[in-house]
């Protein structure tokens, strides 16, 4: 696993922004066969959706060939509600870019077999191959996608009950009557994401500190699903200076020094692949 | 179609834009448009669920995109007066139409014509040829405006004396003057799905215009307070009857008198008005038991001169508020009636000329939600029209000076001349409002006021795709009707 820290949460932004985009550009998708994307909702993906805008805006990057899966969706809320993550995604990402409506995947909370609905999200998964790239967010409580503490690490799209926490926190998007914020949501399980070829996380804020030292410094734990990340091969954590806030001097030390070693490891393999020595790009895990 | 406007699949995206919301602000936001069908689109429905994204994006480089803009009262432009009936309907037809299709570089997408009053064999025929039209190549004529003949002889304007009317039999009279086809309950006045509105400006103090006040709301006629001297309790009983509008403020009306602030005043009129739990020291008037004042004086004629038809002819001396004694002092509110006062739209000129600047303030500070700019313009508007000397008609000629037009060799206003995207202008800097504030006020509030609010004057969703491209300075640089580019400034 490897940990970038930047300033702010701009900066986290841009860096994933542009990572995502080598990534796709490298990937040179067609249609048939494209790159397949996992995206999440919440406030710290923003900035990484805006900085992805820019680069589509300013022709470095095209989402005609990209086929996307959200991560989660909450159950009973119309779709065009002004907090469904439907909304969120045509509003903060999908509106602003050229992908195709129907390359866009999101769980349907309305579906009449809830059941039914997160078993063919998966086989729609793995119809395209599975997922390239998953990127995600944490809650304050560690969980990725809706997995909140608790959850099976094992786990697949199913439907998933909120926390109390959860819900508290989202009360503010829904008048800030609790009573109002939805109770479940369907969400892509831990394995889900873990069966991912890469998994890109955003960690911004202080108040996402402990969640991320519990996630990185402390063993695999259902009760801080992102903890699950340790067993994945190919994940990149990106946060800023404040989420860092609980970490080990001695791991923010380690880590720096990782980049630097990455960045210099990454330029050698990108040489051999032009010259086919290698299929691909990856981590020096 | 295939012009370099279109789209492939129909679907236009408007991006790098202002519109204007509802609630008078301006927000950076798409708009997606459907071209074959003409309408505005839900963007995130039609990207879930018809799966389907705009081919074509138009960058507008920041500038505002407004509904059309919308002139609920004008009289004519580019030469032709709606008021002239020479007996050919076809020219008439085709003086309509030319208008429509100009009238759009002034911004305007929607527009109700409106006639002065007639000798009264005319109006069943006029009305008819003034049912609502739209062509793909021309704003929409929406259906009529009828300023007179029911109304006051002190405040008759340009209206020829000898046509003005009362309305003895009420309703009747007026069925019997506009044609009863004309009056028909909406739902049975167009057969087609089409949108007609139907306003009839009159004065609520002529002898049966009071008790025809409600049956022609019911049948969805808007009835405008104007060319009136009504007392402040006849002008409140007619909005409790159905009155929803006040036809260009401050012109052929009383001037505001704090003791009996007439029509202007209903501007400042609470909610509460007539509510028994409140303190009040008059007694409220109640519509049902007032009596309709009988005319026992009678006016001074002026020789009629060819002005400005909102100008006042006569002056209402503001210190005796006329009608005073008919107050009915003794009738108490009825219980169970229903207290809120819902305060009528009314119509502004914002030419700096027929309402001074602080008085369009001061309308405005009082009723902003109420506010409707209107042009009320004469058949010589026509924004290409230089300064200088012009023939007018009878051999008589008119100095046109800006938006003054006077007749040569006179200080008579002859009318006004100008065009609603400069009222918009104006009511920026006369009230200091916002852009988006001044849009609303000739979009939305006369969309409303005319209930046609979810087709016309708003980017809602399934609303006509009749919209204005405004640079920040409120000039209009293009403007699209059903979604297609009608007009677009030369570079």
């Amino acid at each position: 696993m490897r940990l970038i820290i930047r300033q702010d949460p701009l900066a986290v932004g841009d860096y994933i922004a542009n990572y995502i985009c080598k990534r796709i550009n490298d990937f040179a998708p067609t249609p048939a066969r494209p790159f397949v994307l996992g995206l999440p909702t919440g406030s710290s993906p923003i900035p990484t959706y805006k900085a992805l805008i820019q680069l589509v805006k300013d022709g470095k990057l095209s989402f005609k060939n990209v086929v996307t899966f959200n991560m989660d969706e909450y159950v009973g809320l119309p779709r065009d509600h002004s907090e469904s993550y439907h909304t969120f995604m045509f509003r903060e990402f999908f509106s602003h870019v050229d992908i195709p409506p129907v390359q866009v995947h999101l769980l349907d909370g309305n579906a009449i077999d809830l059941i039914a609905e997160c078993k063919a999200y998966e086989e729609k998964i793995k119809s395209y191959g599975g997922i390239e790239l998953f990127l995600g967010g944490i809650g304050e409580d560690g969980h990725i996608a809706f997995n909140e503490p608790g959850s099976s690490l094992a786990s697949r799209t199913r439907i998933k009950t909120l926390a109390y926490d959860t819900i508290l926190a989202n009360a503010r998007f829904f008048n800030n009557d609790i009573d109002s914020v939805p109770r479940m949501a369907l969400t892509v399980g831990v394995a889900t994401v873990l069966d991912s070829r890469e998994v890109v996380v955003v960690v911004t804020g202080q108040r996402k500190a402990l969640a991320l030292s519990k996630a990185i410094e402390e063993g695999v734990n259902h009760l801080w699903t992102l903890s699950a990340l340790q067993l994945h091969p190919w994940a990149l954590i990106v946060v800023d200076e404040d989420a860092t806030a609980e970490l080990h001097v001695k791991t923010v030390k380690y880590f720096k020094s990782i980049e630097r070693v990455q960045d210099e490891v990454e330029e050698h393999q990108a040489r051999l692949k032009v010259k086919g020595i290698v299929e691909q790009v990856g981590s020096m895990e | 179609m295939s012009s370099p406007m279109s789209s492939a699949n129909g679907l236009v995206c408007f991006t790098n834009c202002l519109l204007p919301q509802e609630d008078g602000t301006l927000l950076q936001k798409d708009l997606w448009i459907d071209q074959v069908r003409g309408v505005i689109l839900d963007a995130q429905r039609s990207f879930y669920l018809r799966k389907e994204r705009p081919e074509k994006v138009i960058d507008l480089g920041g500038n505002v995109l407004s509904p059309g803009l919308i002139d609920i009262q004008i009289n004519g432009a580019y030469g032709f007066d709606f008021s002239v009936f020479d007996g050919d309907e076809e020219t008439y037809k085709g003086g309509l139409v030319s208008v429509a299709e100009k009238i759009v570089e002034t911004g305007v997408t929607s527009l109700v014509p409106t006639i002065i009053t007639q000798e009264r064999s005319l109006y069943p025929t006029l009305l008819r040829l003034l049912r609502p039209y739209s062509s793909p190549t021309s704003a929409n004529l929406l259906g009529w405006h009828a300023e007179g003949p029911f109304i006051d002889m002190a405040k008759r304007g340009a209206h020829a004396p000898s046509f003005l009317l009362s309305a003895k039999e009420g309703f009747r009279s007026f069925e019997d003057l506009y044609g009863t086809a004309n009056l028909a309950d909406s739902e049975d006045w167009l057969m087609e799905d089409s949108m007609g509105v139907r306003i009839i400006t009159a004065a609520p103090e002529i002898e049966g215009v009071m008790q025809a006040v409600s049956e022609l709301d019911k049948r969805g006629v808007v009835f405008s307070i104007g060319h009136s001297i009504a007392t402040s309790d006849i002008a409140t009983s007619a909005v409790r009857n159905g009155a929803r509008l006040i036809t260009h403020l401050f012109n052929a009306m009383p001037q505001l008198h704090h003791r009996d602030p007439s029509i202007i005043g209903l501007l400042g009129a609470s909610p509460h008005l007539a509510s028994p739990f409140s303190p009040i020291t008059g007694q409220p008037y109640s519509p049902m038991q007032a009596p309709v004042p009988k005319r026992t004086h009678s006016f001074k004629l002026s020789v009629p001169v060819t002005g400005s038809e909102a100008f006042d002819d006569v002056v209402t001396p503001p210190q005796t508020p006329l009608f005073a004694r008919y107050r009915d002092k003794k009738s108490p509110p009825k219980t169970g009636e229903n207290y809120d006062f819902m305060r009528p739209f009314y119509e502004l000129i914002v030419d700096g000329i027929h309402s001074h600047p602080n008085s369009v303030r001061l309308a405005y500070s009082a009723y902003p939600e109420g506010c409707i700019l209107i042009t009320d313009a004469m058949k010589i508007l026509d924004p290409h029209l230089h300064d200088g000397v012009h023939e007018w008609r009878d051999g008589k000629r008119f100095v046109k000076e800006g938006d003054k037009l006077y007749l040569e060799g006179t200080d008579t206003l002859a009318g006004s001349v100008v065009t609603l995207d400069k009222c918009v202008r104006n009511f920026t800097r006369f009230t200091g409002c916002d852009m988006g504030q001044a849009i609303k006020c000739a979009t939305m509030n006369p969309a409303k006021c005319l209930g046609i609010e979810d087709r016309k004057g708003t980017l809602r969703p399934g609303a006509d795709a009749d919209l204005v491209v405004l640079d920040k300075q409120g000039y209009v640089q293009s403007t699209w009707v059903k979604g297609r580019e009608l007009w677009t400034r030369r570079a």
